[in-house]
C-alpha cells in the first residue's frame, strides 16, 4: 500500500515538472517539427530565389515544418526522388512532368512557379531581325537536342510553318563561346540568370542583344512546377498544405520590392563571386516571369498552358498517348 | 575463344545488372519512369537500334583511333622515360601533372582550339586513356631483363632498340593485357568527350536521353557499348596472341 503511494507521488510529481518545462519551453519546440526534404530541379540561384529564402527566412519554420531544401542539378530528378522516398516535395519541369505520367508515374502538381517560361532566346539584332516567325527562316538556331529548348523550337518553327529544311540547327552546350564568338547568332538561355551574365558581357563589348520569347508568339511551354506525391497528396493534405503555404509565401516574400536587400544577400551567400548588381537584375527578372500579373497569385497553375504543352509533346512523339494532364493538376487554396 | 568467351560473359554481367533493377523495381513497386518495364525496354531497343548502333560504331571508330595515338604516345614517352635521369623525371612529372587535371575542366579550352568536331573527341579520349600505358610502358621498360641483356651488354652489342624490343618481347603478356584493358578508357574517354564537346556518338546520344530521363535509351546504349568493347577487346587480345606466335617463330 505504502509503495502504491510512493509511486503514485512519483508520478504526480513528474507530471508536474513534465508540465512546467513544456510552459517554460517556447511553442515550437512543444512538437517536433515535420521533417521533410524538398529536391529542387536546379542549383541554387535566382531561378530558386523563393525556396531559398522560405528557408532562410522561416516561412517553412511558422509552419512547423524542418525542411531540407535540396540543390538540383542536370543528374538530379525530383521525380525519382519522390519515387524513391528520398524526398517528399520537389520542382520538375512541366515536360519532366508530362513524360512521367506517361511511364505511369504517381504524383501531383501543387502550384507553378513560372508563369512565363524563363527559356528563351538571345539573338543579335544587327544580325537577325525577328518580326514574324518567318523571319527565323535560313537562320542557324542554336538548340540543345533533347532538351525543352528543342520542343519549344520546333513548336515555334511548325507555328510560323517553316520546315526543318529551311532553317539550321546549332547543337548547344553549356558553353557559350559559338554564340560569343559569332558563330551563331540565336542561342538559348534562361532569360533570368544566364541571359544576364552574357547581355553584361556583351554591353562590355559594345554588342546589343535581344530576347526571342515564344509566349510572345502563343507558344507556351510550362517550366518549374512544385510536385509531390499522390500518397503523400491524399494521405497528409495538412502537410501538404503547409508546405506549399511555406513556399508561396518565400516566394511571395522574395520577390516583393521591400525585401530586395534581403533577397539579394541570401542569393549572394550561394553566388559570393557575383556582382550585387547581377543578382539585383537577375531577381528582377526573375519576379517578371514567376508575377507577370500581380492580380494572378503567385503558384497558379495555368491549365491551358499544361495542355499545350501535353499537346507539343503528343504531336513530337515525345508521348505515345495523350496523358490528360488536367487529372494531376490540383491548385489548392493555401489560406 | 578468348572473344566467344568474353561476349558470353558480358551478357551474364549485363543480364544479372538488368534483373537487379527489375527485382528493385517490383520489389518496391516503382514506375517505368524510374526504372523501365522489359516490354518498355524491349520496344525501345527496337526503336533505337539503327541509331544507337551507328553512334557506338562512330565512337568505336573514334577510340581505336584514341587509342593509337595514346599507344604511340605512351610508347615514345614511356621508352624516353625508362631511365633515372633528369630527362626521365621530367617526362614522369609531366604526365602525371597532365593527368591531374579533369577533363572537364580542359574540355572547354579544347573545344576552343579545336571545335566541337572529330579533334577533340580524338584528343580527350588519347588524354583518357594513355596515362595508364604510358604507366606500364615505363615499368616495363625501366625492368632490366638481366639473363638476356647481360649477353649483349657484355659482348657491346646492346644498342637501346634492342633492349626495347627484349623488354617488349619478355613482357609481351603483360603489353597485351595493358592495350586490351585501356580499350575501355578509350571508349569511356571517347564517351566523355561526347557528352562534353561533340554532335555524334553514343555520349552524345546518352546525353540527350538523360534529358529525357529516359533510362530504357540509357540500358540499350549500355548494352551496346558493352558488346561492342567486348569484341573490340577479344580482338586485341586475339592480334596479342597471334604477335607473340609469330615473333616466337621468329625468335626460334
Amino acid at each position: 500500500m505504502k509503495i502504491q503511494c510512493s509511486a503514485k507521488r512519483f508520478l504526480f510529481r513528474l507530471i508536474l515538472i513534465a508540465t512546467a518545462i513544456s510552459l517554460w519551453l517556447p511553442g515550437t519546440v512543444l512538437f517536433a517539427a515535420d521533417r521533410v526534404s524538398y529536391r529542387l530541379k536546379w542549383i541554387f540561384n535566382a531561378s530558386v530565389i523563393g525556396d531559398i529564402y522560405a528557408d532562410a527566412r522561416g516561412c517553412f519554420r511558422n509552419q512547423g515544418l524542418d525542411v531540407e531544401v535540396k540543390a538540383g542539378g542536370p543528374e538530379r530528378d525530383a521525380i525519382m526522388e519522390l519515387e524513391l522516398g528520398r524526398a517528399e516535395f520537389g520542382v520538375a519541369s512541366a515536360d519532366q512532368v508530362i513524360r512521367a505520367l506517361a511511364k505511369q508515374a504517381n504524383l501531383k502538381v501543387i502550384a507553378q512557379i513560372f508563369q512565363i517560361n524563363p527559356l528563351q532566346w538571345m539573338f543579335r539584332p544587327d544580325k537577325m531581325r525577328i518580326e514574324t516567325l518567318a523571319d527565323l527562316k535560313g537562320h542557324l538556331l542554336g538548340v540543345t537536342f533533347g532538351g525543352n529548348d528543342e520542343s519549344i523550337l520546333r513548336t515555334v518553327l511548325d507555328k510560323g510553318g517553316l520546315g526543318e529544311k529551311e532553317v539550321e540547327f546549332f547543337s548547344v552546350r553549356n558553353d557559350f563561346t559559338p554564340f560569343l564568338r559569332k558563330k551563331v547568332h540565336f542561342w538559348p538561355v534562361y532569360r533570368n540568370t544566364q541571359a544576364v551574365f552574357l547581355e553584361d558581357k556583351l554591353k562590355g563589348a559594345g554588342e546589343p542583344a535581344a530576347y526571342f520569347d515564344p509566349a510572345a508568339y502563343g507558344v507556351k511551354f510550362v517550366a518549374n512546377s512544385v510536385i509531390t506525391s499522390t500518397a503523400i497528396y491524399e494521405n497528409q493534405p495538412q502537410l501538404v498544405r503547409r508546405f506549399l503555404k511555406g513556399v508561396l509565401e518565400g516566394w511571395a516574400e522574395s520577390l516583393n520590392v521591400k525585401n530586395q536587400d534581403i533577397a539579394v544577400k541570401i542569393l549572394q551567400s550561394y553566388e559570393k563571386e557575383t556582382q550585387t548588381e547581377i543578382l539585383k537584375k537577375q531577381i528582377e527578372l526573375t519576379r517578371s516571369l514567376v508575377q507577370p500579373n500581380p492580380a494572378i497569385p503567385i503558384g497558379t497553375i495555368d491549365i491551358e498552358a499544361w495542355k499545350q504543352t501535353e499537346t507539343i509533346m503528343f504531336r513530337q512523339h515525345q508521348i505515345t498517348a495523350p496523358v490528360n494532364i488536367e487529372r494531376v493538376l490540383v491548385p489548392l487554396a493555401v489560406n | 575463344m578468348l572473344l566467344h568467351r568474353r561476349i558470353y560473359q558480358f551478357f551474364i554481367i549485363y543480364c544479372l545488372g538488368v534483373s537487379g533493377l527489375l527485382i528493385l523495381k517490383y520489389l518496391i513497386s516503382l514506375s517505368d519512369y524510374v526504372i523501365p518495364s522489359p516490354s518498355i525496354l524491349w520496344r525501345t531497343a527496337l526503336d533505337i537500334f539503327n541509331p544507337y548502333f551507328k553512334g557506338v560504331m562512330n565512337t568505336l571508330i573514334v577510340a581505336v583511333v584514341g587509342q593509337l595515338i595514346s599507344i604511340i604516345l605512351a610508347l615514345l614517352l614511356g621508352i624516353a622515360g625508362r631511365r633515372a635521369t633528369w630527362f626521365g623525371s621530367f617526362i614522369k612529372a609531366a604526365a602525371y601533372n597532365i593527368q591531374a587535371y579533369p577533363i572537364v575542366a580542359i574540355a572547354p579550352i579544347i573545344f576552343i582550339l579545336l571545335g566541337d568536331g572529330i579533334l577533340s573527341r580524338l584528343l580527350i579520349a588519347a588524354m583518357i586513356c594513355y596515362f595508364p600505358l604510358l604507366l606500364s610502358v615505363i615499368g616495363i621498360m625501366s625492368e632490366p631483363v638481366s639473363d638476356v641483356e647481360h649477353f649483349y651488354r657484355v659482348t657491346g652489342r646492346l644498342r637501346w632498340q634492342l633492349e626495347v624490343k627484349i623488354r617488349a618481347f619478355e613482357n609481351l603478356g603483360k603489353i597485351t593485357t595493358v592495350i586490351a584493358g585501356s580499350a575501355t578508357l578509350a571508349m569511356a574517354g571517347t564517351i566523355v568527350a561526347e557528352f562534353i564537346v561533340a554532335d555524334a556518338g553514343i555520349g552524345y546520344a546518352i546525353r540527350i536521353a538523360l534529358f529525357q530521363s529516359d533510362l530504357s535509351k540509357i540500358l540499350v546504349a549500355l548494352f551496346l557499348i558493352g558488346i561492342t568493347l567486348s569484341v573490340y577487346q577479344g580482338i586485341l587480345e586475339g592480334a596479342g596472341f597471334i604477335i607473340k606466335k609469330g615473333w616466337t617463330k621468329k625468335e626460334n
